[in-house]
């Protein structure tokens, strides 16, 4: 580590020196009138707030009035000392005696002044600068409940679960990682609530993370999971404060990365991606059934290709025969066997998805109207594909939309492929071996140790109150086992006793 | 290593499309789904003439490409001595294999009814290309293949469209029942004797089978339910037709909804009642060596129809009308039982009632049953109840006196 030299102009060009002469590293040189001592101010363009700053240095030098208020200083010495005592009525004062730590405070917008003549210096958080305003969310959008979503700055991103929960007991941890990224990341939970356990393991994981870089959660997310080769996501990302809150709430850990609006929350259970957090807040009755429809859209989004190659391949004599004469009459002339057809329907349904998010929004439509128009309407008429297979596949596409989760529908929509693969070589038989295959491995599952599965493997019952359905708030009266293990009652449920081990 | 790990599944994936995975795959587009088969006996010689009435998807109206004009159906006839023979010989005439997953019909010719039709039926159990729910259906004065020909108005496949019409009357009129494969095999192989719904061309068969006949309104040959085919040992003994046919559902318990007419004092046939519930118990027990008959009727219908003036709000009418119900139902189910008798075909499964209440005494009378049955006593009871008198109570036209 090296030191900060004495000498201002040494340190300056220094200074410049490793910063590359970067344009926006504004230095800013004062000679003081009184001692005749060169102070230099130092900060990052566009990370400071001007006006904080300009107070932070008037602040310091206010030193240097023309009515002489502080003739006894005279040597750098004294100024230092002045600066120092300022420095606290400013902001949080920090003496740096170190270029890396310099460094890092520059760049999370601090204005450090240099004095000539002394080896340290002195940092003034001046951080601000141009950010986005907090929006609507708008990859998990819910009618009901708050509007708000996350930016990309932590700061305010802490501030938007801290204004939910006004406990002492939100404890924040925040350490670096990347090298060269420095990011800042953060962990939020409920001391109390917490499963100790899992925030130990999740720390640990964190702590050994050595990358260059952290430019969104989703690196955390890949370089802390267990299983990388599963193509089912184990850990949550929200852009949503009221999510976070109440998955902390439930023990759970969440990760704040400077940078993303999107948090990780860890541990998950496979349930949890079919939550939105408006089930909460509608009525149970609604809830409850906006829920099973989610896990029908699941298995349809799933299976539904599958099951209709299956059938139209080799189970002909399951379909009513009226229908299965429809079907014929439909697949007359069409030339390609039902799996090429369904393959060819889903890979263009996957381009045009993948060509509406990437593609310029204001052509946006042009896709919608060529996708659904010509591929459609027009595949059908050239009798290249037939009609219920774009029922089928519009039907699919539909229903993986349906899932709260992105990543989850994301990792359905490859699950889907290679099960219309094996139903295409196998049938139904193909389909329920893949399924046992498929359910195996996702109770093998561990999301930062704790079962996948849970509450259906392990089998909780008590839990099963919020996972498939959702009964009445009002019996919901206990956090998630497993997840929670000292603290698991939320709610009194005879008012004035508050369950067993509250306190902890 | 690596690489191996990269290529390898994807090369197991393409292997399994190429290679034998797909051995029982068959796409639509390669099967000619077959609606109804006819078993005629071929003349003069012991050969099946099985036809099969094939669908023609392209023609059928949900069809999304040109109309090509053709019928929705298509019918090809082979002849072999075996029913799997014929089903595979077919083949040098049909384009696509025949798929029998969906075979709603069966109809047996009566000239192969005459011959009996005990030993036709294996194919259907031990083959996993043919299905055990389909419908039995006896042709009546015509061959197998005649019906399988005839194009019928607003069912565009005709052998669903017979189906639809035996359930149909089943349901609503009661002199008929759909039997399946499965059933008669279960009646053949127990101790009573099969009956089969039969059927009967009216009108020209060769116009009928024409597509054009279908586009004026009254077509020119339809196919009609048509009376019960009562079989002794797996031959066709006799036709039961009209009350003795609905009289033979109300024994079997098979009777879902009927209407029948009844006197009133002044005019004959002149009520009209649907019963729409009715249950049957049977008891059959031996007094000094000769069987006796216990059929127990339990029937509620509701008044649909009155011609002339009955005062149904006076309890006592509505009892007289439910004893006239009784009589009339009385009438039927002791005319079938007679018809039955003096063709000596247990009919009723009173044989396997016997032997099943007192398998003692059907050792005893077993060898003989035939006989016996014939010579055994009717004890019929019947209790009617009129549950409503539909949507008004007196009939608009007053009593004259």
């Amino acid at each position: 580590m090296m030191s900060i030299s004495s000498s201002l102009t040494d340190n300056l060009d220094q200074l410049r020196e490793r910063l590359g002469n970067s344009p926006d590293i504004i230095i800013r040189k004062f000679t003081l009138m009184s001692a005749q001592i060169q102070v230099a101010a130092i900060y990052v363009e566009g990370l400071i707030e001007k006006a904080v700053v300009e107070e932070f240095v008037g602040h310091m030098m206010s030193i240097d009035s023309f009515d002489g208020k502080h003739p006894e200083i005279i040597s750098a010495k004294d100024i230092f000392a002045f600066m120092k005592e300022k420095a606290r009525n400013v902001s949080e004062e920090k003496i740096i005696k170190d270029w890396d730590v310099l460094f890092e405070a520059l760049f999370s917008g601090n204005t450090i002044l240099l004095i000539d003549g002394i080896g340290e210096a002195i940092r003034g958080n001046t951080s601000g600068g141009e950010v986005r305003s907090v929006t609507e969310a708008t990859t998990q959008v819910a009618i009901r409940g708050s509007k708000e979503s996350f930016t990309e700055s932590l700061g305010t991103n802490l501030s938007l679960v801290r204004r939910k929960i006004k406990s002492p007991n939100l404890w924040i941890e925040t350490m670096k990682i990347g090298d060269v990224t420095q990011t800042n990341v953060s962990l939020m939970y409920i001391h109390g609530i917490v499963n100790d356990k899992a925030l130990q393991a999740l720390k640990k994981k964190l702590q050994a993370i050595d990358v260059d870089a952290i430019l969104e959660s989703g690196y955390i997310e890949q370089l802390i999971e267990e299983n990388v080769f599963s193509p089912f996501p184990t850990l949550y990302n929200t852009e949503r404060p009221d999510s976070v809150a109440g998955n902390i709430l439930e023990g759970r850990v969440a990760i704040f990365v400077d940078g993303t609006p999107f948090v990780l929350i860890a541990p998950t259970s496979f349930f949890m991606f079919f939550h939105a957090v408006e089930d909460y807040y509608q009525r149970f009755d609604i809830s409850t059934f906006i829920r099973l429809l989610r896990f029908m859209c699941l298995i349809i989004s799933l299976f539904g290709p599958a099951v209709f190659i299956a059938a139209l391949n080799f189970h002909q004599e399951m379909i009513p025969t009226s229908l299965l004469i429809n079907l014929a009459s439909q697949r007359e002339g069409v030339p390609f066997p039902a799996f090429i057809e369904a393959l060819m329907m889903e890979v263009t349904f996957e381009i045009i998805r993948e060509a509406g998010i990437r593609m310029p929004s204001p052509i946006g439509q042009t896709v919608s109207i060529i996708g659904g128009l010509v591929l459609g309407q027009a595949a059908v008429q050239a009798g290249i594909i037939s009609p219920a297979m774009v029922i089928v596949v519009s039907l699919t596409g539909i229903s993986s939309f349906a899932t709260p989760a992105f990543n989850m529908a994301l990792s359905i929509r490859i699950l889907r492929f290679t099960i219309m693969f094996v139903a295409a070589f196998m049938g139904l038989y193909g389909i329920s071996i893949l399924l046992f295959i498929l359910i195996a491995h996702m109770c093998s599952l561990r999301s930062l140790g704790f079962p996948y599965m849970s509450p259906l493997g392990p089998f909780i019952a008590e839990n099963h109150r919020d996972s498939i359905i959702r009964v009445p708030l009002k019996f919901m009266s206990k956090r998630p086992r497993l997840v929670n293990q000292k603290n698991i009652t939320r709610m009194a449920v005879d008012k004035g006793k508050r369950g067993d081990s509250d306190e902890s | 290593m690596k690489v191996k790990w990269i290529i390898q599944p994807p090369i197991y994936m393409v292997m399994l499309l190429l290679l034998t995975s797909c051995w029982n795959s068959r796409e639509l587009n390669d099967m000619a789904i077959v609606t109804g088969i006819g078993i005629d006996k071929a003349p003069n010689s012991d050969e099946y003439r099985v036809t099969f009435q094939i669908v023609n998807p392209s023609a059928t109206a949900t069809s999304v490409g040109a109309s090509t004009g053709q019928p929705p159906i298509t019918v090809y006839t082979t002849t072999d001595r075996t029913l799997f023979g014929a089903l595979r010989k077919t083949s040098r005439k049909a384009a696509r294999q025949l798929f029998f997953a969906h075979t709603q019909l069966l109809i047996i010719g009566e000239s192969m009814a005459k011959s009996g039709i005990n030993g036709l039926f294996d194919v259907f159990e031990r083959s996993h290309e043919l299905r055990l729910n389909s419908v039995v259906i006896v042709s009546r004065e015509t061959d197998a293949a005649s019906v399988l020909k005839i194009l019928l108005p607003i069912e565009s496949i005709p052998a669903m469209a017979v189906v639809k019409k035996n359930k149909n009357t089943a349901k609503l009129w009661g002199e008929n029942r759909a039997i399946s494969v499965f059933e008669l095999i279960n009646t053949i192989t127990g101790e009573g004797e099969p009956v089969i719904s039969g059927v009967q061309i009216y009108g020209d068969l060769d116009k009928g089978s024409k597509k054009s006949h279908l586009e004026q309104s009254q077509v020119e040959a339809v196919i009609s339910l048509s009376g019960l085919a009562v079989f002794k040992e797996g031959k066709l003994k006799g036709w039961l037709d009209g009350p003795e046919a609905r009289g033979t559902m109300w024994v079997q318990n098979k009777l879902e909804q009927t209407s029948i007419n009844i006197d009133s004092e002044k005019e004959q046939d002149s009520i009209a009642v649907i019963i729409n519930h009715s249950k049957t118990k049977v008891k059959v027990n031996l007094r000094e060596g000769v069987p006796v008959f216990h059929i127990y009727i339990k029937e509620e219908g509701s008044i649909n129809e009155i011609k002339d003036f009955v005062d149904i709000s006076q309890r006592k009418e509505l009892y007289k009308l439910e004893k006239e119900i009784a009589l009339k139902t009385k009438g039927e189910v002791v005319k079938s039982l007679q018809v039955a008798q003096s063709m000596e075909c247990d009919i009723f499964n009173f044989g396997n009632e016997l032997k099943r209440t007192d398998p003692k005494a059907w050792k005893t009378v077993k060898k003989n049953w035939v006989s016996l049955f014939a010579k055994g006593e009717l004890d019929v009871h019947v209790e009617a109840y009129i549950r409503s008198t539909g949507m008004r109570s007196k009939p608009y036209q007053q009593n004259e006196e």
